[in-house]
């Protein structure tokens, strides 16, 4: 099998990545053995939110100026802070094809509602999360509810309530508590009390349950303009089932992102894989690769588990297969491998640096910040120190950031999915 | 401030001190309890779970082994829930000295211990996984025994029979009338209130801070710490106890502990002033992994789920320094004896299996000193939840529609009280720790009847927290439900939960590699990244959305 | 005992994914998904065989949960080998019939009109409901009349000798029994290739033993097939081909993984049709096609998905002329081999399906082409379409 273009992993970097390949013509390949990183998501794509002090970025373009320079070993530092506008802004293209709404705040971030009632900056959200007449209504201080199904465990308006209440934005802001009950399914083999987000999502899905939870909504929001629930109001049909409820119920309704599997970030999933198919581009699900051949310094096929011998060959490849997580890396008890090519990674020794002291220690942990070693251009080194140029290494494999302490993950992800997808085409074009 | 008046005072929630509520509550003695942090938070819950046949102890402390082997036949009478009689095996492997299989045989038979000698072909029919290069192999009685729901439900059984007790809360002060005794001052805090209580009889059941409590009435009794670290497995990956028959030496036991399997122990002497925060050194860690292969090879193909240490309580009554070398013995000191101080009482050492023979002992002893002539009957009385001997086949009848493995867990966990827990309601059999199936009712019945105040005790009682995810989902759920049932308020609810994920933590850090470190991410990804759990307390951003 | 080979349960970190993504789970709430079923539990019946959930047996080893574990959990072979390590064996008839397909096969072809007659009354239908639980609703396969082998051995063994390069043809139940259309097809279109086909002893590859606990006859079939298989490809070049795409997951992956076999010798060799029709063209072996204008909607069999070859039966099927290729969503057809077959999981297996029947009617398609002969079963039952295999829409272009 030859593609122009080979991605291994199929999360949002390798998606971003694919779908600009093929958008441009190359013949692309993506094989991904799961699911990735974006089930878990938040949904909404972080840029960066935080500076090293973790003190929030507002204005997160002039903060890259200024924060490129400094550490140049930074994914952004490597795309450029020009390509990580250009890659954003590029997604959003991607999203409108497939009709999915991206909101952004201007050049500004925004906030989203977390849920233990936290505010994060993020730079883009899906319209059940930021939109003008969200922020209006923010600014207004509407009434809010917090809606919730009854016995629902995944989760809990009391905890995020009592947060948000506690943020000086919300102090004057009634915000009251409501029950929903699931619509009768006649299904009584049903636990409801067993759902997860998916489940509930699926309901909202089947436009015939829509009248009576907007029913329900009415009469549990009372006088509240603003309806915040967990993010679990489609998935297929979401778009246009959102849009129904607010206007059988007159309200805003806002989704909350809560426990996996994150029903905002698989819409996302769901989109940008659907792009990619569109284009023409070929998706392999559930094999993984396994190591592949070089031949005078550059890669000339891999191999994978399904596949047995047979050689799948490529002009470029791209490996965004993650971190630790995805299993982009692999660590025991010695030390931490790039597991495919054994390409060279960026990590400390001995294992008791891995961490911090505390779980949520607000510094993060180094664990995170670990990775494969590229050049700007995010070739990998090989074992003699050499870049080889036809490997092009995205997201979250990649070293020198900390996407949760940042809050860049998505960004991250996207941007550098990007700029190895414009090396490529220049090289096969 | 608030004044309470008992009998017997008891200092410390651990095995031995609720052993002793107990046995006091049977024989109609009123008593209360006074643990500073969570019932079995000690030593107690941080030791290997192993129902000792005595064969550990044959050659080298003749007289714990035969108390070991006369505990171990009561126990599985009555804490049928608490304990699992699997069996265990003595084998050696090729580089051990094979003079000692023949020493242990004739020692056990001494003790009264059954030792049977099997063949390597039988070993490795009872135990698969085990190093089918071994030489030898013998059979004894051990078992495991878990410490939690021991402690917790002697607990429930003195706490129905009358007794009180206050977790969280510190005995801060020892209060003396002249030479006696007369109550402590207490620290609640959770309310953060102080109160005292008095009696007759105060019991310093403290395990190795019993050294601090003593020094709190004034009477010196100098203890020497030595650490013990463990290492625990994913999943059980033996179904008996397996020992190494060697001298008794680091990593030679792995015990199968409810759906895990513990890797023990090391030794290591520590500074008094260290028994608070116990640190696991990575070369601990080794020693027990590479030990625990050579016994089940399979180990080194398996994911770590944790580390923990405890510390043995060993009581300077020879002038001894290794931790190992000197008996485990049980200490019984009258302070009145020892050192004139009337209604004091000092427990402590043995052993976790030998509690009840150890609160038999302290209640003999405090019911002298009350003029109390009752017998002691915990040698007969099943503990709550063990009055029937178990069988899953009838349960899972009875709850047809609750899925067998939520059944059976629950049964598992509390015995016969399995029907007070589970109903066939929908809500009541939801899951809140999916690894190791702990629902909604189960939490519930917890909360309101095991003297839960948090998550981490709700661990204790529970499992929730302790399978693969180490709290990853139910964590959050659980906090939920604290204030959901309101038993804690919105506020207290997100503070249990970072303590919970920190208490978790602390176990994962040392062993944070492979499907661990992954999961760690996860979690980490989840109550950071995505719900900001370490900003709660951030003060509030100025500008608007 | 713990038997620890497949310890792949040790990876999962509850991560809940392959949850959203099991057919079955969607529909019932008596299954509660994947990854209980699978890793979660399978640590507490390490600990205690007693604490086996009923509910296991919904799981139709779709596969469909493996494919999207982040964490390679082995999750479907999980859930196979606790359903035949720990349950306890009760003997049914219906599920002895329905698994051994080739001892049924071999009865049946005899007397091909009767029994095709038979298990179309609604009495007998009626019978094997109440008495084999067996769902009256649904249709039986009908049965060839002989078995292909000895249709090849009289009209096309001979001429196969004329061609230089050959490959073997494990024909599988379904062609020898059921169809023989499609081995025929298949003859054809290689004999267009230029490639001639033997067929070499076989026994049934064991998917529908294997969903029945019959554990040990798997293996035994297993067993035969791969020394029979392994003659066929001494030879480094040889090649093996299937035209089911589940005797090829089996003959591939189930030995390995569930039965514990060693099938390295024929891993590499064999594989489903489509993937060796792809690397022929690949290799310029492409001769010219007609048009056959059809309108025709594709639908990806799990087992097909699982391997990864989907993408081979979609390219070769993009070359041929003519045909509209419309590509369904994947989704799980529900009847996974003997499973729709049951009474007491018709409902299901229908409801699992229903998703997949839906958007077929909304294509409206001439015909429905899938790779898997229990696919065809399900969709000619559940919709009024009649479905072909690739292979059969080949032979239509290569006709000359
Ligand atoms: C719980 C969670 C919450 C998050 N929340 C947010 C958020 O709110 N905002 C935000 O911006 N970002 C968030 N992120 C981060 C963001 O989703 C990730 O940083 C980003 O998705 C990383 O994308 P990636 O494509 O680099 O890697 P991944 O998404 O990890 O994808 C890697 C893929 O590669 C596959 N793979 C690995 N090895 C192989 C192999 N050998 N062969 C074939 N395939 C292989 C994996 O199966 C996986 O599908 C979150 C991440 C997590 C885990
Ligand atoms: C590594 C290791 C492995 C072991 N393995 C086994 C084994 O396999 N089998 C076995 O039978 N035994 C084993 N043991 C021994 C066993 O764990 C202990 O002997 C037993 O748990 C001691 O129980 P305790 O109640 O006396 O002490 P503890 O459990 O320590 O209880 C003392 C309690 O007092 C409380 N306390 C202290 N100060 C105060 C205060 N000021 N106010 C209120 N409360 C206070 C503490 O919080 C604590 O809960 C092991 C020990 C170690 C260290
Ligand atoms: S094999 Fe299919 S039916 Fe079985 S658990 Fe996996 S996805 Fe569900
Ligand atoms: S997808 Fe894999 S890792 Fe995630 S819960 Fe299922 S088995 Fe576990």
């Amino acid at each position: 099998m030859n593609y122009d273009c080979l991605i291994v992993g199929g999360g949002f970097s390798g998606l971003t990545c694919g779908i600009r390949c093929q958008g441009a013509g190359l013949s692309t390949a993506i094989i991904s053995a799961g699911m990735s990183a974006l089930h878990f998501s938040s949904g909404s794509i972080d840029l960066v939110g935080y500076d090293h002090e973790r003190k929030i970025v507002y204005r997160p373009f002039e903060y890259l100026e200024k924060f490129t320079g400094a550490a140049p070993d930074h994914p952004y530092a490597h795309c450029g802070v020009e390509t990580v506008r250009e890659s954003l802004f590029f997604l959003k293209d991607v999203l409108a094809a497939e009709e999915m709404e991206i909101h952004n705040n201007g050049d500004e971030n925004h906030f989203h509602v977390t849920g233990m009632g936290t505010l994060k900056p993020t730079f883009f959200s899906q319209r059940s999360v930021f939109n003008s007449a969200i922020s209006q209504a923010f600014a207004r201080k509407a009434k809010i509810a917090v809606l919730n199904f009854e016995g629902y465990r995944d989760f809990y308006p009391e905890l995020a309530i009592t947060n948000l209440l506690n943020n000086s934005l919300f102090r004057d802001v009634e915000i009251s508590t409501g029950k929903l009950v699931f619509p009768d399914y006649g299904d009584p083999q049903k636990n409801p009390f067993e759902y997860r987000s998916i489940d509930v999502a699926r309901i909202f899905d089947t436009i015939q349950y829509l009248d009576e939870i907007a029913e329900q909504i009415k009469r549990e929001a009372g006088d509240a303009e603003f309806v915040a629930m967990p993010a679990f109001i489609g998935i297929q049909n979401y778009k246009k089932h959102h849009q129904i409820l607010q206007m059988l119920t007159g309200k805003l309704i806002y989704e909350i992102p809560a426990l996996p599997p994150s029903i905002l970030g698989m819409r996302l999933d769901d989109a940008l894989k659907s792009r990619f198919a569109e284009l023409g581009g070929v998706l392999i699900a559930g094999d993984m690769v396994k190591g592949g051949d070089f031949r005078g310094g550059l890669l000339d096929h891999v191999h994978t588990q399904n596949y047995g011998t047979a050689r799948l060959r490529a002009k470029a490849f791209v490996l965004s297969t993650g971190s630790f997580f995805s299993g982009g890396l692999v660590s025991d008890a010695r030390g931490i491998r790039e597991p495919i090519f054994d390409l060279r990674v960026s990590a400390t020794s001995p294992r008791s640096t891995w961490h911090s002291p505390q779980f949520l220690d607000r510094k993060g942990h180094p664990f995170l910040e670990f990775g494969v070693e590229t050049n700007g251009r995010l070739n990998p080194l090989d074992a003699g120190g050499n870049p080889v140029e036809n490997i092009f290494c995205t997201g979250a494999l990649l070293p020198h950031y900390n996407p949760i302490r940042e809050g860049s993950g998505g960004g991250v992800a996207v941007a550098t999915g990007f700029h190895a997808a414009n090396q490529i085409i220049k090289a096969c074009g | 401030m608030k004044r309470i008046e008992t009998d017997v005072i008891i200092i410390g929630g651990g095995a031995t001190g609720c052993g002793t509520l107990r046995d006091l509550a049977l024989r109609g003695i009123k008593a209360v309890l006074i643990e500073k942090n969570d019932i079995a938070s000690g030593t107690t819950g941080r030791n290997h779970g192993l129902l000792h046949s005595g064969a550990r102890y044959a050659v080298n402390d003749l007289e714990s082994a035969m108390e070991c082997i006369a505990e171990n036949r009561i126990l599985k009478k009555i804490a049928r829930h608490c304990i699992e009689d699997t069996g265990g095996l003595f084998v050696t492997l090729p580089e051990d000295d094979p003079g000692y299989h023949q020493k242990l045989v004739e020692h056990c038979r001494y003790a009264r211990i059954d030792c049977e000698e099997i063949s390597i072909g039988k070993a490795l029919r009872i135990e698969p996984n085990l190093n089918p290069a071994a030489l030898s192999a013998l059979r004894v009685p051990d078992g495991t025994i878990d410490p939690f729901r021991l402690v917790s439900s002697n607990v429930l059984d003195a706490q129905e029979r009358g007794a009180r007790i206050f977790t969280h809360t510190f005995v801060t002060a020892v209060i003396q009338e002249g030479s006696r005794v007369t109550g402590v001052r207490c620290h609640d805090t959770g309310t953060r209130e102080d109160f005292e209580v008095y009696g007759q009889v105060v019991i310093n059941a403290s395990g190795v801070w019993g050294q601090r409590i003593c020094a709190l009435a004034g009477v010196e009794l100098k203890m020497f710490p030595s650490k013990g670290a463990m290492v625990i497995i994913d999943y059980r990956i033996n179904n008996v106890v397996v020992n190494r028959c060697r001298v008794p030496s680091d990593g030679d036991i792995i015990v199968p502990g409810d759906t895990v399997s513990l890797i023990g122990t090391t030794s290591k002497k520590i500074d008094y002033s260290q028994i608070e925060e116990l640190s696991i050194d990575d070369s601990e860690i080794e020693v027990l992994l590479a030990d625990g292969e050579k016994l089940i090879p399979n180990i080194s193909r398996t994911r770590v789920l944790r580390a923990y240490s405890g510390v043995r309580p060993l009581i300077a009554v020879s002038g001894d320094v290794d931790g190992r070398e000197i008996s485990r013995g049980i200490v019984l000191i009258d302070h009145a004896a020892r050192d004139g101080v009337e209604g004091f009482i000092t427990i402590a050492g043995g052993k976790l299996m030998t509690y009840r023979l150890m609160a038999q002992m302290t209640t003999d002893l405090a019911c002298k000193k009350l003029d109390s002539s009752r017998k002691c009957s915990t040698h007969r009385e099943p503990l709550p939840g063990s009055e029937l001997k178990s069988m899953p086949g009838k349960h899972i009848k009875f709850f047809s529609g609750i899925p067998q493995s939520v059944v059976g867990s629950t049964l598992y966990r509390h015995g016969e009280r399995v029907r007070q827990i589970l109903s066939l309601s929908k809500r009541n059999y939801a899951l809140i720790c999916e690894c190791e199936m702990v629902c909604e009712g189960e939490v519930e019945y917890a909360i309101r009847h095991l003297n839960v105040k948090d998550l981490v005790d709700l661990r204790r009682r529970t499992r929730i927290g302790m399978g693969p995810c180490q709290g990853e989902l139910c964590s959050y759920r659980a906090a939920g439900l604290f204030a959901r049932l309101n038993v804690a308020t919105s506020a207290e609810s997100n503070g249990m939960l970072v303590d919970f994920l920190e208490e978790r933590w602390k176990g994962m850090k040392p062993i944070l590699w492979g499907d661990g470190l992954r999961e760690a991410e996860f979690t980490h990804w989840i109550y950071q990244g995505l719900f900001g759990l370490g900003d709660v307390n951030l003060p509030g951003e100025e500008e608007s959305l | 005992m713990i038997d620890l080979e497949n310890i792949s349960f040790d990876h999962c970190i509850k991560c809940t994914v392959c949850t959203i993504y099991c057919p079955v789970a969607r529909v019932t709430h008596h299954f509660p998904g994947p990854k209980q079923s699978g890793p979660d539990t399978e640590r507490l019946r390490i600990k205690n065989p007693e604490l086996l959930d009923d509910s296991l047996r919904y799981c139709t080893n779709c596969k469909r949960c493996e494919i999207a574990c982040p964490s390679n959990v082995k999750i479907a072979d999980i859930i196979q080998s606790s359903k035949w390590k720990y349950f306890k064996k009760k003997f049914r008839i219906r599920d002895y019939f329905l698994s051994h397909t080739d001892l049924m096969g071999s009865v049946a072809v005899n007397y091909a009109t009767l029994v095709n007659f038979f298990t179309g009354l609604p009495p007998v239908k009626f019978l094997l409901d109440a008495v084999f639980l067996i769902p009256s609703k649904r249709t039986f396969p009908k049965y060839a009349r002989g078995t292909f082998r000895k249709w090849f051995r009289k009209y096309a063994q001979k001429k196969q000798a004329a061609f230089g390069t050959r490959v073997t043809y494990f024909h599988g139940c379904f062609v020898n029994y059921n169809d023989h259309s499609l081995g025929k097809d298949l003859v054809t279109v290689l004999n267009a290739m230029n490639i001639g086909v033997d067929i070499t002893r076989e026994r049934c590859c064991g998917v529908p033993l294997i969903a029945n606990g019959y554990i040990g006859k798997a293996r035994k079939n297993a067993r035969y097939n791969i020394a029979s298989l392994q003659k066929a490809v001494v030879d480094p070049g040889s090649r093996i081909v299937t035209t089911s795409s589940s005797c090829a997951f089996a003959l591939k992956y189930e030995y390995a993984n569930l039965l514990e076999m060693d099938n390295s010798s024929i891993f590499n060799q064999l594989n489903y049709i489509t993937r060796f029709i792809y690397d022929q063209f690949q290799a310029g072996n492409a001769p010219p096609m007609k048009p056959v204008t059809i309108r025709a909607a594709y639908h990806s069999p799990c087992h097909l998905e699982r391997m990864g070859g989907v993408i081979h039966t979609i390219d070769v099927l993009r070359r041929v002329p003519g045909l509209e290729l419309q590509i369904l969503h994947s989704e799980c057809c529900g009847i996974a081999g003997t499973y729709g077959f049951k009474k007491e999981y018709y409902d299901v297996s229908q409801k699992v399906g229903g998703a997949l029947f839906k958007r077929i009617e909304r294509v409206r398609p001439d015909f429905v082409i899938t790779d898997c002969e229990t696919c065809k079963w399900q969709i000619e039952m559940s919709t009024p379409y009649k479905v072909l295999h690739p292979v059969n829409i080949l032979a239509r272009a290569f006709e000359r």
